[in-house]
């Protein structure tokens, strides 16, 4: 099921708040047990025959996690529990996201004929990663011991269930367990429908309404300079309004049900470095390989050449993560490749004199945001040779079509680029702290004004208007 | 009531407000003649072929279905009723595969036409991208159920344009609204259903088709960067099972109405294109035709035409604006061929017509191309 869908919205969406508050009214447990089935009932909408995967799934993990804090085992069998935890996790994830890829390439060296065509089951990446690490800190002993209905609901909470964010048990099992689900929270869920609204407008108004540009880099024809830019600008632009769209509400429908989620960008295009891009993309995937990829591999503790290296193999494996294709590795070493630059740079490049700062600082996030557009090519072409194609008419001016349609393109592709660089994020302009666990209490914040109320309210409607019949967010691929 | 309820409530109702309006004008001014014809606002109509096309079944006369892909789509109905008698409705839409055509013929078969004109590509029956008919055609528009008719109602981007056709009628306003009517914000442009993607009088037809043209996409076509496409969801199998599906079966279920089906002239180049770059293609598409040519004409309400081996069309590339697709000119040739019944594909002899685009393909020299 699809946020952006009139079932979700006028269907599912109220009747599991109303659920979860009336169950509220007997406890805790079962509100939590209702938002858990709610949660699958979600997810079976549209993928019922992994219903099963992802329930045995949870089963799986709860065990071993339960072995990891309750039984008191050697350190070998810790270790072994936790390998078996970890190994069944990624054999999983690896024959339905992987198995086909490496048989592709198998077949592609050795000439085996053989090929596997297996559906991918959606959010599998998501739900595999937030297990992994709860177990891998079951077996760091940070874990206290969760009851089975939270856990599952921690899994299966179907605001993050099929694209992110990727959650945190320590984050989210407490506030699961101490949510008061008696009586609802009106200040939660009107900045909850507020912050709903803002993500649905990115989506359906924004993310969809460039979406008609981006074939023009990545279509079959053969793109002009002003074509191909057109396209992977427009691309740019779109993944970022549909995947922060989609986390917006995400944030929004889990703040109906008083819960905080994890903020997952802040305002990207906005970076002056490849390092601060990374603090702002994707942020809770880019917190999961920090900790349970980059700091076991040694991370900057074993000398700046392994720091390197390191940095190589967690950006590496960090795009393959996206998707079983050589673009997505590559994608991801390409952006390995940037922040050794960056970060060789910091240690080792000159100092900017303070009166050159501004121009330093400009000449920055004009170079991070290429780099970044040069990053999404790989990511969006479906082929390494095309992305070399369309890379190569990106840099060729030589052919320039530049008629009245591609002026108004670029003057499209102007304004989502306002958007992205000079708008306050949903997080500003709703005085949003996950941290503090506080939503639009700033005194003269904007939700408390009357105008605001009205224009998020017709940022809703607008929202609603733009629902296409079908549009997927680029992230569920993932 | 506290305050944040009493605000959740005045949320809620503004946007049901403001979506409710919406639904109200797009419901009176109906944009696509869905649900009456024009009657508030004068007609107009859209090049999205694909959402027109649901709205032309239900506000137009016709008794034959002109279906295709952008081979078909420049064709205009005024020649079409012209030159074979009918009295048409053209449902061409660019890039279709079989399973879109299919529905959306089926929806055009409810109002039971006599004929149905079908330009069919061998490409249109190999597997979508993605699943079914859905992702890129709006269903349900056809199917008429209540997620099309809510969907239609209750889309913004129809609503900017009842709003602008709604001004557009208001007489004082309509030479300004006019003048600002751009396709750059606005889809119903066009005022006669003729003119829906024909090209216009003033179209510089030879700028558009000519031998450099094609000859430029051959070169693209073969480029090793580029030639994959040529191969893209070629399997003979899927081909055959979407063929039966799509093809096949609305035909033997409409057993009272006439399909003349037939294979558009495409240039030379391109089977030569596939003859050196994709040659395993070249072959699955050549036994995916032998299938489809005996196939159909076990049918008795299919008349099959074959054009693809009309030498003096096909060679001479002056015809055509890339691989495939031919100029107006060809369009009136096809027109008059169907009238007369020429190029019709025998039963005694159904690849009769394909042998010979084999032999023109495999004679066909690398020197021509070059001159």
């Amino acid at each position: 099921m699809l946020f952006n869908s009139y079932q979700f919205i006028f269907l599912f969406l109220p009747i599991s708040l109303a659920g979860y508050f009336a169950w509220g009214r007997l406890g805790n447990l079962a509100a939590v047990i209702w938002l858990a089935l709610a949660s699958l009932v979600f997810y079976s909408a549209s993928n019922w025959q992994f219903v099963p995967l992802l329930v045995a799934s949870v089963a799986f993990n709860y065990a071993i996690g339960l072995m990891l804090i309750s039984m008191r085992l050697s350190g070998r069998q810790r270790f072994a529990t936790l390998t078996v935890g970890v190994a069944g996790d990624l054999l999983v994830l690896g024959t339905f996201k992987y198995a086909g890829f490496l048989a592709a390439n198998l077949d592609a060296i050795f000439s085996t004929g053989l090929t596997l065509d297996i559906l991918l089951p959606v959010g599998i990446s998501f739900y595999t990663f937030t297990q992994i690490a709860f177990l891998v800190d079951a077996y760091r002993g940070k874990v206290a011991g969760y009851r089975l209905a939270h856990y599952a609901l921690f899994v299966t909470y179907f605001p993050h269930l099929i694209a992110g964010p990727i959650l945190h048990h320590r984050d989210m099992i407490p506030q699961f367990e101490a949510a008061d689900a008696r009586r609802p929270n009106p200040h939660l869920i009107l900045c909850g429908l507020i912050i709903f609204a803002i993500g649905l407008f990115k989506k359906t108004c924004l993310a969809d309404g460039i979406q008609p540009l981006v074939p023009l880099a990545f279509g079959s024809g053969s793109p002009t300079f002003d074509q191909a830019w057109i396209g992977a600008l427009a691309y740019t632009f779109q993944l970022y309004f549909d995947f922060s769209g989609y986390s917006d509400m995400a944030i929004g429908i889990s703040l109906m049900f008083g819960i905080f989620l994890p903020l997952n960008f802040n305002s990207p295009y906005k970076a002056t470095s490849i390092i601060d891009f990374w603090r702002r993309w994707h942020m809770t995937l880019s917190r999961f390989l920090r900790d349970y990829l980059y700091i076991p591999l040694g991370g900057n503790r074993r000398g700046a050449l392994l720091r390197y290296v390191n940095l190589m193999i967690t950006m590496a494996l960090g795009g393959l993560w996206h998707g079983a294709a050589w673009t997505f590795v590559i994608w991801g070493t390409l952006h390995g490749v940037y922040l050794c630059i960056n970060h060789a740079w910091n240690n080792y490049g000159p100092a900017v004199a303070p009166r050159f700062a501004r121009a330093a600082n400009f000449a920055a996030f004009v170079l991070t945001f290429l780099c970044v557009v040069v990053g999404w090519v790989f990511f969006r072409a479906g082929s390494f040779s095309s992305a070399l194609y369309i890379l190569s008419r990106m840099a060729d001016p030589r052919q320039v079509a530049l008629g009245r349609a591609e002026m108004v393109q670029f003057a499209f592709v102007a304004f989502y680029a306002g958007l992205a660089w000079f708008a306050p994020n949903t997080q500003t302009i709703m005085g949003y702290d996950h941290e503090a666990r506080t939503v639009g209490d700033v005194p003269g914040a904007w939700p408390a004004r009357p105008v605001f109320l009205y224009a998020s309210a017709a940022v809703l409607a607008l929202g609603i208007l733009g629902i296409q019949q079908y549009s997927e967010f680029i992230y569920f691929r993932f | 009531m506290r305050e944040p309820a009493k605000a959740i409530l005045r949320f809620l109702c503004v946007s049901a407000l403001i979506v409710a309006a919406a639904a109200a004008l797009n419901f009176i001014v109906d944009p696509l003649q869905l649900l009456r014809p024009a009657r508030f606002t004068p007609a107009m109509y859209s090049a999205d072929s694909r959402m027109q096309d649901a709205g032309l079944i239900r506000s137009q006369d016709f008794d034959t279905v002109f279906m295709g892909t952008s081979l078909a789509i420049h064709f205009r109905q005024s020649d079409i009723d012209r030159l074979l008698g009918v009295r048409s409705v053209k449902l061409a839409m660019t890039g279709a595969d079989s399973r879109e055509q299919s529905l959306v013929l089926a929806a055009a078969l409810e109002r039971h036409p006599k004929r149905v004109i079908w330009q069919v590509d061998d490409w249109i029956f190999r597997n979508a991208a993605d699943s079914g008919p859905d992702l890129y055609l709006p269903a349900d528009l056809y199917r008429r159920n209540a997620r099309g008719i809510a969907g239609y109602l209750l889309s913004g981007a129809m609503a900017r344009e009842s709003a602008w056709m709604l001004a557009r009628s208001i007489p004082p306003l309509q030479p300004l609204v006019a003048r600002l009517t751009t396709g750059v914000l606005f889809k119903f442009l066009i005022p006669r259903v003729d003119d829906i993607n024909a090209l216009k009088p003033d179209f510089d037809v030879s700028e558009a088709y000519n031998a450099k043209k094609a000859l430029a996409a051959f070169r693209s076509a073969i480029d090793p960067a580029r030639s994959a496409y040529l191969a893209e969801r070629y399997n003979y199998d899927a081909m055959v099972r979407n063929f039966e599906r799509d093809a096949v079966t609305l035909i033997a279920q409409n057993s009272g109405v006439t399909f003349d089906v037939y294979l558009p002239p495409y240039s030379i180049l391109q089977w030569v294109a596939m003859r050196d770059a994709s040659p395993a293609t070249l072959k699955i598409v050549y036994d995916f035709s032998a299938y489809f040519a005996r196939r159909l004409t076990q049918l008795p309400n299919v008349r099959l035409y074959d054009f693809r081996a009309v030498k003096e069309v096909t060679h001479d590339l002056r015809n055509y604006g890339d691989l495939i697709h031919h100029s107006p000119e060809i369009d009136l040739k096809i027109l008059s061929w169907l009238a007369a019944g020429d190029v019709v594909v025998g039963r005694a002899a159904p690849t009769a017509t394909l042998e010979r685009l084999e032999a023109q393909t495999a004679a066909y020299p690398l020197g021509s191309i070059e001159r």
